[in-house]
């Protein structure tokens, strides 16, 4: 018997939509100012936390300590899937990595920024075993400092295996196997060492891992973000301990000067700037939410794709629910004489899945070109490519927590039970009474939950109007209805999210 | 400016046409993934069952119990549909283990059969009874529009050990830091005495001149 989830209902998407013709009018019609009203303040202004806040980034035990529970957890979850039961929800392994990280960590961007890469177990463990150190100045023999080649210091690595962890997390299902989950947590282990080992910096947290660069970009829409307190105190700076480090703390693992910083991309919180500056200058800040994306981020062709594979594969999620997706990938596999898991069918979906939207909004741009006014022609598409990906953001951002809320709220996991019981000795698997108890027991009513998603998605295309506003004001000199193919690529994103959250959806366990 | 608004509007009409052709939906369940169930309303222990499509067919395979034992009776059920009648297919099926080797894949040598089955009430039902704990492959095969089908279904009988899993990365990871510290003592073995080289040659250099 499969549970599933009822839809967003028909009262909440027409509310949406009346939501999104309203922002579409404003921005076509309100021209956006020249410069976007930032606030920001650090968290060692702020009276009665400054010195708690201060302490707290200045010092490395905290941070250490966060670590260690962080590795402790991550070693359970191994332990669990390797020697715990093959039932998914009875297992530590499968019910912490994707009923909580998986979905959690993407809400937890919006309160604590990248902070996530900062106690990423990945990285730690590589480090002890590399370096023996977490942050310090290491001379361990186990380090090459090779130079990664040119060709891959971009984010298309990241994409890749981005685009790779899809499709083991949809398509060979390692999110209903303990073993496979536990498994995959090794590899990626391996290969963070085996990047540590051969390449100079963190290679592996700026351009390989699907999880840091989703944090990264994502977290250009947090409120919160590690920034100098003072600006001044950055510009006269001479030294720049904050991007080479000093004699014990190590430089900048992802060689970002913080007093030119504009973007969280590349951030991985990791302190070192924070316990190197001399002036103890760089504190978490709080600042106006979206102020990256709306205006400070710079354009990259590689960000642009890495925003744009997010945005699609967010959906993605959602259209691997639908039955007509299994329809297709069958008469696929039929098609082409596959058989079993039909893997060959799904990746063929995948790529297609991929690719289409992106040649979608690449055709978009193209129209925008001829769209534009005769002095503006001269424009090149790759810039009003990359330029405009921002919207993706807060697009694929906003459908990805109203998505992963189904999966929170609705699939309660007995924690009690798996903390007392992590690797599920002896356990049976669910039965239908708990199935039911499961279903309906939600942490928050139905109706806040419908009203928390549609809420997300007109926030989500109020951000990408915003974008569009500014980025067609300040990079272009331009108003929105000079962009309307991007205004209807918007349109159309968050329309088709829309649709896909109006589906019952599966539960996922 | 003209085409550029129908190439526009062109691309949003098949956009927004995919969309309204799909109507609302249900939800799925992945093929090829086991899925563990309890039916407190049966006396059947709880079950695993496999969802796969071969051919024309839908396959679905159940395990009795989910983690059988060594020298306990459990049984597979097998159902099998057309894909597209959805006709229950009622002709013969032969069930037969092999140990879940990767040598074993392309050998039938080692293979045994468990027995044939007719089907019983639109199900193909074969026992067995395993000796040694392990994991094996059980084959369901069959012949249908003259083509014969093999289904292959792992089952896992007793505990798996996975310390050869874990072993096997460590085994990795102090492969890559072994081989990365020899090549990193050769780089300053070699640094040094490149470096003493240079030293020699600059002093016989100067002890010429002198």
């Amino acid at each position: 018997m499969t549970m599933t989830h009822p839809g967003l209902p028909m009262a909440w998407a027409l509310w949406v939509l009346t939501s999104m013709v309203l922002c579409t009018a404003w921005a076509l019609l309100a021209p956006a100012p020249t410069e976007f009203t930032t606030r920001r303040r650090s968290f060692q202004s702020v009276p009665f936390v400054a010195g708690l806040s201060r302490y707290l980034v200045v010092h490395s035990w905290p941070l250490l300590l966060l670590k260690i529970l962080f590795v402790g957890v991550f070693l359970l979850v191994i332990a669990a899937g390797l020697w715990g039961t093959a039932i998914p929800e009875r297992n530590l392994a499968t019910a912490l990595t994707w009923n909580l990280w998986w979905s959690g960590i993407v809400i937890a961007i919006l309160f604590t920024g990248s902070a996530w890469c900062a106690v990423c177990p990945w990285d730690t463990i590589a480090s002890v075993l590399v370096k023996f150190r977490l942050w310090r100045r290491s001379q361990s023999n186990s380090l090459l400092r090779l130079t990664l080649p040119k060709k891959l210091r971009n984010l298309w690595p990241a994409i890749i295996l981005f685009v790779a962890l899809s499709w083991l997390e949809l398509g060979v299902g390692v999110t209903a196997s303990p073993y496979a989950t536990a498994l995959m947590a090794m590899l990626m282990v391996v290969f963070a060492t085996l990047i540590m080992v051969l390449y100079k910096d963190k290679a592996f947290c700026r351009y390989f891992c699907p999880v840091g660069r989703t944090v990264g970009v994502y977290s250009q829409l947090a409120p919160i973000a590690l920034r100098p307190v003072d600006d001044d105190i950055c510009s006269r700076c001479e030294t720049l301990e904050c991007f080479h480090g000093n004699d014990s703390i190590d430089a900048c693992p992802t060689l970002l000067v913080m007093g030119r910083l504009q973007e969280s991309t590349y951030c991985t919180s990791c302190g070192n700037c924070t316990q190197s500056c001399p002036s103890q200058n760089i504190n978490w800040t709080m600042r106006s939410p979206s102020v990256e994306v709306i205006q400070e981020a710079r354009p990259h062709m590689d960000e642009a794709f890495f925003m744009l594979t997010l945005l699609v594969l967010t959906s993605f999620h959602g259209v691997t629910m639908l039955e007509d997706w299994q329809y297709s990938i069958s008469q696929l596999g039929q098609l082409i004489g596959d058989s079993g898991q039909l893997l060959t069918s799904f990746t063929v979906g995948l790529l297609l899945s991929w690719l289409l939207p992106i040649l979608f909004y690449f055709s978009l741009i193209s129209v925008c070109l001829l769209w534009l006014p005769s002095g503006k022609q001269a424009l090149s598409r790759e810039k009003l490519f990359s330029s405009f990906a921002f919207i993706s953001i807060p697009l694929a951002f906003s459908y990805h927590i109203a998505h992963n809320l189904n999966h929170l709220l609705r699939e309660g996991t007995d924690w009690m039970a798996l903390i007392a019981n992590p690797l599920g000795i002896g356990s049976l698997p669910l039965s239908m009474v708990e199935k039911h108890q499961r279903h309906s027991g939600m942490w928050l009513s139905q109706e806040m939950l419908f009203s928390l998603q549609a809420l997300l998605l007109v926030v989500g295309f109020y951000l990408s109007m915003q974008v569009l506003r500014y980025r067609a004001r300040r990079l272009f000199q331009l108003r929105v209805y000079h962009f309307v193919p991007v205004l209807l690529f918007a349109i159309s994103v968050t329309g088709f999210n829309l649709w896909l959250l109006m589906q019952d959806m599966v539960m996922r366990m | 400016m003209k085409k550029s608004i129908q190439a526009m509007l062109g691309l949003w009409s098949v956009f927004h046409l995919l969309l309204l052709v799909s109507l609302p939906v249900s939800a799925h369940h992945v093929l090829g993934r086991p899925a563990y169930s309890l039916n407190e309303d049966s006396n059947t222990p709880p079950s695993m069952a496999v969802e796969t499509q071969v051919g024309n067919f839908f396959v679905t395979y159940m395990a009795f119990p989910a983690f059988p034992k060594a020298n306990e009776q459990g049984r597979v059920n097998l159902y099998a549909t057309r894909i597209d009648t959805g006709l229950i297919f009622d002709g013969e099926v032969r069930f037969y283990v092999r140990d879940d080797h990767w040598l074993q894949s392309v050998s039938k040598d080692s293979e045994e059969q468990l027995g044939t089955q007719l089907i019983d009430d639109g199900v193909y039902r074969q026992g067995f009874r395993f000796n040694q704990e392990g994991s094996y492959i059980i084959r369901a095969s069959f012949e249908a529009d003259g083509e014969p089908y093999e289904i292959d279904f792992p089952l896992q009988v007793g505990e798996i050990s996975r310390v050869s899993t874990l072993g096997s990365v460590v085994g990795i990871v102090v492969l890559i830091l072994l081989a990365a510290n020899i090549i990193q003592s050769r780089r300053i073995v070699r640094a040094k005495v490149q470096s003493a080289s240079a030293e020699n040659a600059k002093n016989r250099h100067n002890g010429k001149s002198i």
